[in-house]
């Protein structure tokens, strides 16, 4: 005999009561949001701690053992890099030169306010940098103390912007010292710093004066054509096996050795990780009340229908619905409201956050898990209605 | 009544206590009953004499402590919860207070009666709940929400839902309470009416002695004891095999 659909008894008694409906899915959409947005300040500052690794035009990379992130990446010897040459396989070997400086943002509110930089300090005839309109602009860097400013460098830097547009080259202070924009590029900025400067080896030394040339910070290696990085690093490994100065890595590991560096030795993932439980345990008590508080007032509903023979599984079945349909109403109007608040962080903050598949699939399973658990504590009190008491 | 019949409800030596230990209080004693297909029995007596108790009993809405109750053949004494779920599925209940769903419609509502069977919906499932719901006189009234109905439409879907699923058994208790002298009336003559076409026995517990009029049997109970048994007031004609009573308010 067909069947027809059985009635949508969980979904009925949610719309009949509006309020509780729209309360429970902002209790939800609140949770989702909450987890949203601590999971993409998370990864963001994953991202953000290897956003300039991926701009390195290199295969292999040498770093020193101490190093921490981009930022503080601590120095090794130059002699690494030419060993490193030496190596068969590699086509060519260069240094890059990194630090942090102050400098003087002279923003269009001119009030000269001082603000953190990235400094990139690299041969200007050496293409360093994936970005062609970096490599098109490096011969501008040839002349002491030019530079090429970051364009998404946080804050307000219109005037500086504007004045590059129009042909000029506007000079501000940096380490003390007196920085030309000639020109712009696209970096993007960090939690650490606001933005980045590239400038040549020789102007570098100029603003790090505690720098030496013999100390790079990275070393940017590239193999041959058709050799397989992975072995060539294998390679500089082996030469350069009694140095425990230096680490050989491909590129893809040095991302890698990054994100979980940052990950095992910043507090910043576990806070984030904790502030995502508690957008979990919000939603979770917003959702148990809402569930109970219906359960509570439907029971001698649901004592009625226990009286006619339905049994608890079927009404266990109903607040089990009640909870998928709070999962997915909370959590599109979260998700919406996430993916505004990350649009408002990209164009403010100029940091790489964004939604992922992933990360939409998992907080989507999070919020269906929280209202289930929420309905199994809720169904308990469907379990104990009395069909008795209907008399 | 069919005459030829097997008893509906048989009742032997049953006996029902709430409470353990000292607090521990008899509310049944070592009772008798046979009810037979198509019969209309009434239960009175005062409040606390053990009626809902024996209507709870014959529901499989309690478990049955001692004594034999046998509905439709099935025994429920020492029923494990399925058997008592199988029991409930062959009775239609009407309470008190209609118990209607507050978010439903009356047809969701009575389609409810079939959905309770556990069996999934036939595919003719709304036919049904709208053609018992004409039986009822509420045709009109099928999209309507408890709110937006009277207390004797509320009663009448009520009826509509305990009946959809054509039960042996119909349990009501005190149906006409919450209702005026001639709705209650009505109700109590529609249910009679309805069960009778369906083929049902109804065994209703009330104190209204305005129904009276309406059963064939009244039985009275007092301190857990059945003391007295006669002839409805004034017994109505039973509906024939086939035959279709109006409905008339």
């Amino acid at each position: 005999m067909p069947i027809r659909r059985r009635t949508p008894l969980g979904w009925k008694q949610l719309v009949h009561s509006k309020g509780r409906l729209a309360v429970a899915t902002a209790g939800v959409a609140f949770a989702v949001l909450l987890i949203f947005m601590q999971l993409g300040f998370m990864n963001m500052l994953f991202d953000s701690t290897v956003m300039i690794h991926r701009q390195l035009n290199a295969d292999i990379v040498l770093v020193s053992s101490k190093a921490r992130d981009f930022a503080n990446p601590g120095t090794f010897p130059r002699a690494r890099l030419l060993q490193a040459l030496s190596t068969p396989g590699v086509a060519d070997a260069e240094a890059l030169y990194v630090t942090s400086r102050d400098w003087i943002k002279q923003s269009s509110n001119d009030r000269g306010e001082r603000g953190a930089m990235l400094l990139l300090g690299v041969r200007p005839d050496f293409k360093a940098f994936r970005d062609p309109e970096i490599t098109a602009k490096q011969h501008l860097l040839v002349e002491t103390g030019a530079a090429l400013f970051d364009r998404q460098t946080r804050g307000d830097y219109t005037a500086f912007r504007a004045a590059i547009e129009r042909g000029e080259r506007p000079q501000t202070e940096l380490g003390g010292r007196t920085v030309t924009l000639v020109d712009t590029m696209q970096m993007g900025s960090t939690f650490g710093a606001e933005g980045a400067l590239i400038v040549s080896d020789q102007s570098f030394f100029e603003f790090a004066i505690n720098r030496n040339p013999g100390a790079p910070s990275v070393g940017l290696v590239r193999v041959e054509a058709r050799r397989d990085a992975e072995a060539v690093a294998a390679a500089i490994r082996a030469r350069l096996g009694g140095y425990d100065d230096t680490m050989a890595m491909t590129m893809e590991k040095f991302i890698e050795h990054s994100k979980i560096r940052i990950q095992q030795e910043s507090p910043i993932a576990f806070i984030f990780s904790f502030g995502a439980v508690i957008g979990m345990l919000v939603g979770l008590v917003i959702v148990v009340e809402i569930l109970s508080a219906d359960v509570h007032d439907h029971m001698a509903e649901y004592a009625t229908f226990k009286a006619m023979g339905f049994t608890n599984r079927a009404l266990l079945g109903v607040v089990f619905e009640q909870s998928l349909i709070l999962s997915v109403a909370g959590f599109i109007p979260g998700l919406g409201i996430s993916l505004a608040l990350y649009a408002l962080v990209r164009s403010t903050l100029t940091m790489p956050i964004a939604m992922t598949l992933e990360r939409l699939l998992l907080v989507l399973f999070l919020a269906v898990a929280l209202c289930v658990i929420s309905g199994a504590i809720a169904m308990r009190r469907v379990a104990k209605a009395d069909p008795a008491d209907v008399f | 009544m069919p005459a030829s019949s097997q008893p509906v409800v048989v009742i032997a030596g049953l006996s029902h206590s709430y409470g353990s230990g000292a607090t521990r209080r008899q509310v049944l004693f070592d009772l008798d009953l046979t009810i037979l297909p198509g019969e209309v029995v009434f239960l009175m007596g005062p409040s606390g004499c053990g009626k809902t108790t024996v209507l709870t009993l014959v529901g499989g809405l309690r478990s049955v402590q001692q004594g034999s109750v046998r509905i439709a053949g099935r025994e429920l004494l020492g029923a494990d919860e399925a058997g008592l779920i199988a029991n409930r599925r062959n009775c239609g209940f009407i309470f008190q207070s209609h118990n209607l769903h507050r978010s439903l419609t009356a047809l969701e509502n009575v389609r409810m009666g079939l959905e309770a069977q556990g069996r999934g919906l036939p595919a003719d499932a709304d036919e049904r709940c709208r053609r018992i719901l004409a039986v009822v006189g509420l045709e009109d009234h099928a999209t309507k929400r408890q709110d937006q109905l009277s207390g004797g439409q509320r009663q009448r879907v009520a009826i509509a839902r305990a009946l959809v699923s054509e039960p042996t058994l119909v349990l009501a208790d005190e149906p006409t309470a919450a209702l005026d002298r001639q709705t209650g009336h009505d109700v109590v003559a529609l249910m009679r009416r309805v069960a009778r076409e369906r083929g049902a026995t109804v065994l209703m517990v009330t104190h209204d002695n305005r129904v009276f009029d309406l059963a064939d049997r009244i039985l009275e109970m007092e301190d857990g004891r059945i003391v007295g048994s006669r002839q409805g007031d004034s017994p109505v004609p039973h509906a024939g095999a086939g035959h279709r009573l109006e409905y008339t308010t």
